[in-house]
């Protein structure tokens, strides 16, 4: 077995052991206890950081795109979503066609 | 609230919201996923077991990387980094089982390996339309679909990867956050998520200043922590 296959498989088996385990700890419980609560405002809040982070600090192809076209992206994206009823897939194709026009823009000014 | 009801009709709406937005963010992510299996000499079926098995884009993403570098950190380091990175399907876990309305755990057991990120987020804002014994139907047609959406653009990305140039990528690689960002702005008006966000958004700053592989994890607990304790004192005044 090659190491990229046990680390897939371990991987895995340890995702599913954390949902599996989600599952188990709050089985029992109603959806107003504060448990519930808390994790519910930890996966947002952990949802929130991913997207900052992915915005701000990319990695790959899109830390190439200047940052003002992804916040530029970001912002017609919500703005549509918000504007047009949380309608979220003109938004989405809306919020990629803004980063890219604003990143030919800004290429073409520098 | 509550407006489907049968578990068939369930079923079949969760099927067609997986293939709107979801299902273009979902497909435009394991697209770049799959080229990415490509530049690190893993084969398609590597790709696709890890999207169905993992089914977690940061963590799959932590192992590729490893991989492109013949596990040159170790093995260990780049799984428990792959683990650390996908350990919010914990508390996604915690958060989405009591709305499923049952307290049989073992009804629950189909839906677990689709417990991620993009179902747990489509699912707290549908649910509140979907009466409470519809909504594991509806999670699992959500699930189902958007698992062989991923797993079809990951092998799609696998076999097309010279073809993508960095402007490609780089559009492919902004659908996924403009699309969790979208959900999370459709949840602005309502306090405790505006908090959740606020605070989460807020100690993202946290990954400045830790390892990458436990940044994430730190920022969405102690974010999350201060928005819940937040709201606890504006209960109480």
């Amino acid at each position: 077995m090659e190491n990229a296959d046990i680390a897939l498989a371990l991987t895995a088996i340890a995702c599913l052991l954390l949902r599996s385990a989600g599952v188990w700890l709050a089985g029992g419980l109603g959806a107003d206890h504060p448990v519930i609560a808390w994790a519910t405002a930890i996966a947002q809040a952990t949802l929130s950081a991913f997207v900052m982070l992915a915005i701000i600090a990319p990695s790959g192809a899109l830390a190439d795109v200047p940052l003002a076209a992804r916040l530029g992206g970001l912002g017609v994206g919500v703005a549509v979503c918000l504007g047009f009823g949380r309608n979220l897939l003109p938004a989405l194709l809306v919020g990629v066609a803004a980063m890219l026009a604003l990143r030919a823009i800004l290429a073409g000014v520098a | 609230m509550g407006s489907v009801t049968s578990s068939r009709g369930a079923a079949l709406f969760g099927a067609r919201d997986a293939v709107g937005a979801a299902g273009i963010a979902m497909a435009a992510t394991f697209l770049a996923f799959g080229a990415a299996v490509r530049e690190a000499g893993l084969p398609p079926g590597w790709a696709l077991v890890a999207c169905w098995a993992i089914y977690g884009m940061p963590g799959q993403l932590v192992l590729v990387q490893a991989a492109s570098t013949g596990f040159a950190g170790g093995l260990a380091p780049a799984v428990m980094g792959a683990i650390a990175v996908n350990a919010r399907f914990l508390p996604m876990a915690i958060a989405i089982t009591p709305l499923f309305g049952t307290t049989d755990r073992k009804r629950l057991i189909p839906a677990i390996p689709f417990i991620a990120v993009t179902p747990w987020a489509a699912a707290m804002r549908a649910f509140p339309e979907i009466a409470a014994q519809a909504r594991l139907a509806w999670f699992l047609g959500f699930g189902l679909t958007s698992w062989v959406v991923a797993g079809l653009a990951a092998l799609a990305g696998f076999y097309v990867a010279g073809m993508l140039d960095d402007h490609a990528r780089a559009a492919l690689l902004f659908v996924n956050p403009l699309y969790y960002a979208l959900l999370l702005a459709a949840e602005l008006d309502k306090p405790a998520p505006r908090r959740a966000i606020i605070c989460g958004s807020a100690a993202a700053g946290l990954t400045i200043i830790l390892p990458s592989s436990v940044g994430l994890l730190a920022a969405g607990i102690i974010g999350g922590s201060i928005a819940f304790f937040w709201g606890r004192a504006r209960g109480k005044r």
